[in-house]
């Protein structure tokens, strides 16, 4: 095995060398970083009792940005839909996760190309996002939101600007976007009208004039420094923060992005809570970048999230990387030859960029956009979010927890030496958290 | 992130009203810093010791005492409201001939006294900064290899320093100034005074707000317009915005 | 209809602006430089600030007509979708970012980045402008009675720029162009609707991007 140069570096610099440019791609850092997997949840014992399943509430309801909205968040569950573009997406995916979050009681959110009037029908709750593009930034679209996220930066690439592939800019996009059809989109990376917390704190203010205070706003921000970044947010305004970490997905960022920038979900979860927590605010939390499980929900929650966001587990649940998708009859139509022919496999595609994606979520081309049924995939989302949810319950009522937001980091070990230093807990049979004096 | 105001005096005749007029200003920028504040007072040299010099008691909530250095410099910092540090500081009773201010919000360092702005490693030499610095890191390096000794982590001390370097090695401040705009990366707009000078320079890409009034009497810096609008004949005041990696100077 | 006089806090000022139906004119007295005045209106109203005003006023606006008695702050009208704002006065960054439509009219100088991210909306300003004018300026249109800083037009998209003074440089991807008789139509059109009878249509530069940067290429990376 050469480690240096494995069969997939070779890949990555033959692919360079061939386009001449930096390689793109879908998802999130494919590498092994410290993760909540190397966490442990410590559950009923003779010192601690478990409640019962079913007739033992275990409180899911979940209330963000009560600060200053005269109508803040309110969620059945902590678990929403992160931010994805229409663009991206096809409209029949954003339908679908629409239709998939108000079944459950959560929300979705908006992307760096606007709202479209099918998610914002479909998704009772729709977190309208706004970005330094400002594509199809729009007051009326601001009116209509449950919320406004103002993004510095996402997780896969904190303080790069959105990507979207000439293929992919399609009439509709296009013209939400303002921008030639076809053209490679390079969005800003920068906010243009603000730089700075400074800066930010009035343009919080403008967007809170501008809805007459009535929703929450969120900042959202790529995993790098977290402390500071948290609490710069908060003296900013921020009534709820959300914290994507280097596993957060995208549709399409350089690969050398993706891989070598911001820090693990795991770490950016408890730098965030001790911050919130130092600064004393009622200000919110919310963590993204690698959610999969309900033990990762419960193991963010426990270490001071308020909520978790999910972007590439929700398109798995909706069919990303499987091998058929469903036919009007119910029945799999196998597709697998278009993954090959993309040059990947299901279970191994990460081409969200091409937009040719061979189960018609990450494209704009109308015949793939067709093999997307929104109704079957609401159902598979819905199915997807309420098990999470009861995944979540069952492992917080085993540590004794009426409610999922009393999970505390004192309910979990680690396994490794680098986990128990990130989460600030002790490594798993001993008392023991490096760097935290003796 | 932060919020700055000088105010330079042409017209001596101000001078007693110096403090007053810089208080007005601060209150104008104090939600642009709301963690501390401090500020810089270039009035007339005193002995050490007289009246609030080093000698003299802490007035509560100041971290650290009153320094009057000998060229008539007095630099007053602490942590918490700016406008209810200023009452504390005396300012609106303070006279001379030129003042800076500044208000905190604080990016990557601590808040503490030590760490407000302005800084002053050298008599007369007063810098406060909105902005921040990309590869303060490396610099600081470079200048403690050559014997520069820092007190804080903050990045705005990097800068104050290596101006206060660059006047010890014989250049005068113009050009100390266009080679931080070399030397350091970053979104930055600084107010750099000495005993007689006032300046002005901002980065290249001039994101941080930089907005400069000047009449007859005086020439006033600030990061937002509002701190401009109580002063003395400003309706005939010259207003305008300096560029990226322009320093705009003005000597006593 | 009388016109209101408003003072106040900003966020009571804002309720009583929303609050005039169409038709309905009114001041804000003694604004003094405070921000997000007029922001978010959606009506026929006309309204005068009278005095200085701060950062994004104006913006986020539809069909309302907005006259500052003076300067303006960061991002006057940005992200305007319709309707105007008269600025008499100097106009500090970002003027009329990312604005999608309407007219942000400033008779002094425009500062730094000047309709950065433009969307579709006009942007005219009777003085200099800064730097970096018309930064990734996507679509609309941007008259400059004076001169031009350093970074004109750079990423331009399909946004077209005209300077009746000097320009310091261009940006990357920007370019001089011909003048057409449709362009010489635009600005005087302009200049008539903005009262900017110091500018010559036929003799204003035309700036418009040259399109080399659309698509990823490596032979591009100095540009970048």
């Amino acid at each position: 095995m050469n480690h240096t140069f494995p069969p997939s570096v070779i890949a990555e610099i033959q692919e360079r060398a061939s386009l001449g440019r930096y390689a793109i791609r879908g998802l999130g850092a494919r590498r092994a970083v410290p993760s909540f997997d190397d966490l442990l949840l410590l559950t009923a014992s003779a010192s601690r009792y478990p409640l019962e399943g079913y007739r033992e509430r275990c409180e899911t309801r979940t209330v963000l940005g009560a600060r200053n909205a005269s109508e803040p968040v309110v969620l059945d569950i902590p678990i929403t839909i992160a931010g994805m573009s229409f663009g991206a997406l096809s409209a029949a995916a954003k339908d679908a996760l629409g239709r998939a979050a108000s079944e459950v009681g959560t929300s979705t959110t908006t992307g760096d190309g606007g709202m479209t009037p099918e998610e914002r029908a479909s998704s009772k709750t729709l977190v309208y996002q706004c970005l330094p593009s400002r594509y199809g930034f729009d007051p009326d679209d601001l009116r209509q939101a449950d919320a406004v996220e103002v993004v510095l930066g996402q997780g896969a690439k904190p303080g790069g600007g959105g990507m979207l592939l000439g293929q992919k800019v399609g009439p509709r996009v296009a013209r939400m976007r303002t921008l030639p059809e076809g053209i490679d989109q390079r969005s800003a990376s920068r906010h243009p009208d603000w730089t700075g917390p400074d800066d930010l704190a009035i343009k919080i203010l403008e967007l809170r004039e501008a809805t007459d205070w009535r929703i929450p706003v969120y900042v959202k921000v790529g995993a790098t420094r977290t402390e500071h970044d948290v609490k710069l947010a908060i003296a900013a305004g921020a009534d709820v923060v959300v914290v994507d970490g280097m596993q957060g997905g995208t549709a399409a960022t350089q690969d050398a992005f993706i891989e070598h920038t911001g820090i693990p979900t795991l770490a950016a979860v408890r730098l965030a809570a001790d911050a919130i927590a130092e600064v004393g605010a009622d200000v919110q939390l919310i963590v993204s970048g690698g959610i999969r499980s309900g033990a990762d929900v419960a193991k963010a929650l426990a270490l001071g999230a308020d909520a978790v966001s999910i972007g590439v587990g929700a398109l798995i649940a909706l069919g990303c990387n499987d091998s058929g998708h469903p036919d009007e009859t119910g029945a799999k139509v196998d597709v697998t030859a278009d993954y090959r022919r993309l040059g990947v496999a299901p279970g191994d595609c990460s081409a969200c960029h091409t937009g040719a994606c061979p189960v018609g979520i990450a494209t704009q081309d109308d015949l793939l956009s067709r093999r997307l049924d929104p109704g079957l995939g609401a159902t598979r989302v819905a199915n997807y979010l309420r098990s999470l949810a009861m995944e979540t319950t069952m492992l917080a009522r085993a540590c004794g927890k009426s409610d999922v937001h009393r999970l505390e980091p004192e309910d979990l070990v680690a396994l490794t030496v680098e986990a128990a230093a990130m989460a600030r807990v002790p490594l798993a049979g001993t008392s023991w958290i490096p760097g935290q004096p003796v | 992130m932060c919020g700055i105001v000088g105010l330079h005096l042409k017209d001596d005749g101000l001078g007693g009203r110096l403090g007053e007029l810089l208080a007005g200003m601060l209150a104008q920028v104090r939600e642009r810093g709301p963690d501390s504040a401090g500020v810089g007072v270039y009035g007339p040299v005193r002995t050490i010791g007289a009246e609030r010099g080093s000698a003299g008691p802490t007035p509560g909530g100041l971290g650290v005492a009153p320094q009057t250095d000998a060229t008539g410099l007095t630099v007053l910092k602490g942590v918490g409201d700016p406008v209810a540090l200023a009452e504390e500081f005396g300012l609106a009773g303070m006279s001379g001939h030129q003042a800076v201010g500044h208000t905190r919000m604080a990016t990557e360092s601590a808040v503490t006294t030590e760490g407000s702005h302005p800084f002053s490693p050298r008599p007369g030499l007063c810098l406060v900064h909105n902005g921040s610095f990309a590869n303060h890191a490396t610099v600081r390096r470079a200048l403690e290899a050559e014997g520069v000794v820092f007190e804080t982590d903050n990045d705005s001390e990097v800068a104050a320093r290596f101006v206060g370097h660059r006047l010890d090695l014989g250049d005068d401040l113009e050009k100390a100034l266009r080679l931080v705009c070399d030397v350091f990366d970053g979104f930055y707009t600084l107010l750099v005074t000495t005993d007689s000078e006032f300046a002005v320079v901002r980065d290249a890409v001039a994101c941080k707000p930089a907005i400069i009034a000047e009449t007859d009497r005086w020439v006033a810096m600030v990061s937002e317009y509002r701190a401009l609008v109580g002063l003395p004949g400003f309706e005939n005041a010259r207003v305008f915005e300096p560029g990226p990696e322009e320093v705009h100077l003005w000597k006593r | 209809m009388e016109a209101l006089t408003l003072t106040g806090e900003v966020r009571e000022i804002n309720r009583a602006l929303r609050a005039l139906p169409d038709g309905a004119a009114a001041t804000v007295a003694d604004p003094r430089g405070r921000h997000n005045l007029a922001v978010g209106l959606d009506a026929e109203v006309k309204v005068t600030i009278d005095g200085p005003a701060g950062y994004y006023i104006g913006g986020l606006g539809k069909k309302a007509d907005i006259t500052v008695n003076g300067p303006v702050g960061w991002g006057v009208g940005e992200n305007l979708m319709s309707g105007r704002v008269h600025v008499k006065g100097d106009a500090s960054q970002s003027a009329a970012a990312t604005a999608r439509g309407g007219l942000v009219v400033v008779d002094g100088n425009a500062s730094l980045r000047a309709a950065i991210s433009l969307k579709g909306a006009t942007l005219a300003v009777g003085g200099s402008v800064g730097a970096y004018c018309g930064f990734m300026a996507q679509a609309g249109t941007i008259l400059v009675g004076g001169d031009a800083g350093d970074g004109l037009g750079d990423s331009l998209y399909e946004a077209v720029v005209y300077v009746a003074g000097r320009i310091a440089s261009l940006g990357t991807d920007a370019r001089i162009e011909e003048l057409t008789e449709t362009d010489v139509k635009t600005v005087r059109d302009l200049v008539k609707t903005c009262g900017f009878d110091h500018i010559d249509p036929e003799n204003v530069t035309k700036v418009a991007s040259a399109r080399t940067l659309y698509h990823f290429d490596t032979q591009n990376h100095d540009a970048y």
